[in-house]
């Protein structure tokens, strides 16, 4: 499976939280209209040393087999979701979502994750030329 | 923290869409009987209905979701009072009591609705093309 090798192992690192960014996202979307609610986000997750340590691996690790087991230490992490202390502007029906700002914030999810595909299909372009097929 | 799964994220923003057309309906009704005057002197006309949303987590999927909370009448709008002496609804000095909607309130409120469904629209197709991508890696 591609999902052994460590690039790819770090890349769907990233997407898989690109998807929950969106979905958070797409959560404070819905609730724009909610009062009460204040929006939330996942807490930024360093990639590059993710990528490091996934690279790095070459000490084999326990298997969790328990959902309250700890990860092993090359077992990439995943953002927490993080209700926003302050927004820029609170409605009077106490809803902190501004549409704009989560607007831009789904686009930048859009971007990174139209780059963690292509670097995807490149890699796998390599590994196909390595194989001796030509795609 | 519930996995990730993108028809979840499709779930959540069909959630609010599905919201905000109640909403919508609910305005569309308010417009469509904002003359509707009593029957009787002394009956009340129609009263402006009020939507209010809140956040509920479905523990089916695991995901918070908008959700109708309630429609309410809206009892604190005046009731404005018409002369129609010809009415049957009028009173002695021939003023009838009409709805308490408010034409402008409900257009802005409208345009509201319509703003939030298209930021979950936008939501949904922006999902549904990572989605499309993702299965673009198969060629």
């Amino acid at each position: 499976m591609t999902t052994d090798i460590s690039l790819f192992k770090g890349l769907n690192a990233k997407m898989n939280y690109l998807n929950q960014r969106q979905k958070v996202i797409s959560q404070n979307i819905a609730n724009a209209d909610t009062p009460h609610y204040q929006p939330s986000d996942l807490t930024k997750v360093d990639f590059g040393r993710v990528l490091k340590k996934v690279t790095g691996d070459k000490s084999i690790s326990m298997a969790a087999t328990q959902a309250n087991h700890m990860p092993p230490p090359n077992e990439v992490a995943t953002g927490k979701i993080k209700e926003a202390r302050e927004t820029y502007e609170v409605a009077p029906d106490a809803n902190g979502v501004i549409l704009e700002e989560q607007l831009i914030k789904s686009n930048d999810v859009q971007i990174d994750y139209n780059l963690m595909i292509n670097l995807y299909r490149q890699n796998v372009d390599m590994i196909r030329t390595s194989l001796g097929r030509r795609s | 923290m519930a996995d990730s799964n993108m028809f979840s994220t499709l779930t959540v923003s069909g959630y609010g869409m599905r919201a905000q057309s109640e909403r919508v309906r609910v305005i569309a009704q308010n417009i469509a009987n904002s003359d509707t005057a009593p029957l009787k002197p002394g009956e009340m006309p129609y009263t402006r209905q009020q939507i209010t949303f809140k956040n509920h987590l479905d523990r089916k999927i695991g995901e918070k979701l908008v959700e109708v909370k309630d429609i309410k009448n809206d009892t604190k709008a005046e009731y404005p009072l018409k002369y129609m002496p010809g009415h049957p609804a009028a009173d002695a000095e021939g003023y009838v009591r009409m709805p308490n909607v408010n034409g402008l309130i409900e257009t802005m409120d409208m345009k509201e609705a319509t703003r939030s469904y298209e930021a979950n629209l936008g939501m949904f197709n922006q999902t549904r093309e990572m989605m499309n991508r993702t299965i673009g890696l198969l060629q």
